[in-house]
């Protein structure tokens, strides 16, 4: 039970070969549950019933059910169902990737929804008033005023979000996709050697969540502009 | 005053919050190039007036005609009416992630349609006349507090609206700013612009005003020429408001 | 609903082990998230490196890929020893229940170290000075206005880390804890219904959700009314 450090670099290459699965479903998810995200927060502030309502149990079911069983639901459960079987969506839910981005959009749709929703919320109702003086209609206050405030104030928590589904992409390998993760518990039921593979996986991981915060802190700071004194 | 029509008009205004009335029976004639000063005590209903003016708050009682216009749900006169008359706040409500410039030149683009660089020489010109062209490139966040309140009145004027409303235009200043402000209020009554002023500045007051007005309770307690309402209020409730703000 | 018939007790039973779980992990996610804390606000440089070096590694790596290392990694270890003393031993492990209530606690543990940290120093000045002012020891300014005051600035995220606990024992269920997912997995081997069988689990999930969002919400609004009569 020593450390292998060149069993390690032996898997490296491996793992790294899924680092562009990781990827391709951290950032189709995160753009698809972006839209879907909008999509719940606009149902949720639109003030109607038959919208707003809809729209609160999607994310409170999604937010209140682990996303292990989301993933299980979509891709063992929809089989089930004839109507998913007989409909022009199969083809994405008979596979296993199409599978892990239908769940993690899903799931992530919901949380950033509600990360939104506290963005527009915080926008200053002073600076919608004075839009409202100037002439500016509902829609127009909405793109030029609240929209740019709320992005602003929302992108810390969405920067933990991304991160969140950063992580959550490794689930995917429970659906036999052949992520980071994936590959690294194929080679650990091959070689026997969890702490070499599974800690340097890791440490894969945590650089990747150290860039994209970099990449969120810069976002950061380049929208925020306005909000410093000096500049 | 001379003019056939008042630019605005208000008769018999009542507005409910709930079931707290915060206006009842508000009759108010404005001339065009008139000056009216509205004060009274927190809570008079003095805010809620100006705002009735321009709709921020929908009056649920009488009826508030501006140039002819009659306030209701209406959104195309709505929106003709908000062309006409231009509004300052309290706390400025400058819009925080736009430059100055772009502060001026938002509105005059979205609503008046008016062509970018006429938009720019526009806000420019104004800027100049609340003078503080150098700041065009700031943000809100980088001026002082009497500084954004100029830009904020540079702003409504870019709009060329007819009648100015200021609800508290320096109560979130600190003192040594006040003055600026109050120079560039007085500037702009100088130039003939109507003005419905939110104040407790009385030296302004007694310098600018047309009339002044005192509210209490949502109704207008006091009216009347600035010389008279300090020297010789009649209403009780005036007496006591005046020695209260003048002892400050 | 016939196909569920004979599966109620071992999903009932599944349930009380995510209970079990949670209870664990929520004790021991508390004292993680204590002392990690407590390390950063301490003068001790070494003690602050270590916690700033939990928090990065368990906030920056999967989920999954922590609960695998923990159970793997100790069964590998445990099976080394006991080999010492005899060799006839093939495989020794912690118990999965043991190996994921560490791991989920660890994981969000991590979260609740900033979440008790930023508690702490939110508490106002203004109040340990009047304490100090009144005469009260350090001892009784730290326990009847420093914790007081600290549990209800704590609540809201501390809500959010019980929702993380409970849907992370899920998890759990990849290394053979026979939770609920576990359950659902060898109800679908007979009956051949995974979309019913998943639904369920998710149910139970958002059934466990459900209350401890109204728990969190009765506790907050006992902590305002403490606020608002100042007893």
């Amino acid at each position: 039970m020593s450390f292998d450090l060149s069993l390690i670099a032996e898997a490296l290459p491996k793992m790294l070969v899924g680092i562009g699965l990781t990827f391709q479903l951290l950032i189709l998810s995160a753009i698809l549950g972006l839209i879907l995200a909008i999509g719940l927060m606009l149902m949720r502030i639109s003030g109607k019933w038959y919208l707003s309502w809809p729209a609160q149990v999607y994310i409170y079911v999604f937010r209140g059910t682990p996303i292990l069983v989301q993933i299980f639901i979509v891709y063992y459960g929809f089989p089930q169902l004839d109507f998913i079987r007989d409909s022009f969506l199969w083809p994405i839910f008979r596979d296993p990737f199409g599978c892990a981005i239908v769940a993690l959009t899903l799931n992530t749709g919901a949380y950033v929804s509600e990360i939104l929703r506290g963005g527009v919320l915080g926008v200053d109702r002073g600076v919608l008033e004075a839009g409202e003086a100037l002439g500016l209609s509902k829609p127009q206050r909405f793109i030029y005023l609240t929209t740019p405030i709320a992005t602003r104030l929302a992108l810390p928590a969405y920067g933990n979000d991304i991160i969140s589904l950063l992580k959550s992409t490794a689930l995917a390998s429970t659906i036999t996709l052949m992520d980071m993760t994936g590959i690294a518990r194929t080679i650990v039921a091959q070689t026997y050697a969890p702490y070499e593979i599974f800690i340097s996986l890791a440490i894969i991981y945590m650089i990747l969540t150290f860039f994209i915060q970099k990449l969120l802190a810069r976002i950061e700071r380049y929208l925020g502009r306005y909000a410093e004194r000096e500049g | 005053m001379t003019s056939p029509e008042p630019l605005i008009q208000m008769l018999e205004v009542g507005k409910h919050f709930g079931t707290f009335q915060a206006l009842k029976g508000i009759n108010l004639n404005v001339s065009k190039g008139e000056r009216i000063v509205v004060c009274g005590p927190s809570g008079s209903g003095k805010s809620t007036m100006i705002r009735c003016i321009n709709r921020l708050e929908k009056h649920d009682q009488g009826r508030i005609i501006i140039d002819g216009i009659e306030l209701t749900d209406d959104l195309k006169d709505l929106n003709a009416v908000r062309r006409e008359v231009g509004m300052v706040f309290q706390s400025f409500n400058l819009f925080p992630h736009m430059t100055i410039l772009n502060n001026l030149m938002l509105a005059q683009k979205l609503v008046r349609k008016t062509p970018k660089a006429e938009a720019r020489d526009v806000a420019m010109h104004y800027l100049e006349r609340v003078k503080i062209p150098e700041q065009a490139g700031k943000y809100p966040i980088q001026l002082s507090g009497g500084q954004q309140q100029r830009v904020a009145i540079a702003r409504a004027l870019c709009m060329k609206p007819e009648v100015m409303l200021f609800d508290e235009p320096t109560s979130a200043l600190d003192p040594e700013m006040i003055n600026e402000v109050l120079e560039v209020m007085v500037d702009l009554a100088r130039d003939g612009m109507t003005m419905i002023c939110v104040t407790h500045e009385m030296g302004f007051a007694r310098s600018v005003a047309d009339r002044v007005i005192f509210m209490d309770t949502g109704e207008i307690v006091e009216e009347a020429e600035p010389e008279t309402f300090f020297n010789a209020p009649r209403n009780e409730r005036t007496k006591l408001f005046l020695s209260q703000i003048l002892k400050h | 609903m016939e196909v569920l018939t004979g599966w109620w007790d071992d999903f009932f039973w599944g349930s009380v082990v995510v209970l079990k779980v949670f209870l664990a992990s929520l004790v021991l996610m508390v004292l993680f998230g204590l002392v990690g804390a407590a390390a950063k606000l301490s003068n001790n440089r070494i003690a602050q490196k270590i916690a700033g070096a939990y928090t990065v590694i368990f906030r920056g790596t999967p989920e999954i890929l922590v609960i695998l290392l923990l159970y793997f990694g100790s069964a590998i270890t445990l099976t080394a020893i006991a080999q010492i003393f005899d060799p006839e031993v093939k495989f020794l492990d912690v118990p999965p229940f043991w190996a994921g209530t560490i791991a989920i606690a660890l994981i969000v543990g991590s979260y609740a170290t900033e979440t008790f940290r930023g508690a702490f120093l939110g508490v106002k000045p203004g109040s340990i000075e009047a304490a100090r002012a009144l005469g009260m020891s350090n001892l009784q300014t730290f326990i009847y206005v420093r914790i007081p005051e600290m549990w209800r600035l704590a609540l809201p995220a501390f809500g959010n880390h019980m929702l993380s606990l409970i849907k992370d024992t899920a998890l759990i269920s990849i290394i053979g804890l026979n939770e609920t997912l576990f359950v659902a997995k060898q109800a679908i081997g007979s009956t051949g219904k995974p979309f019913t069988m998943y639904i369920v689990v998710g149910l139970i999930y958002l059934g466990f959700s459900t209350v401890i969002t109204l728990t969190v919400m009765a506790l907050e609004r006992y902590g305002q009314r403490t606020l608002r009569t100042g007893t």
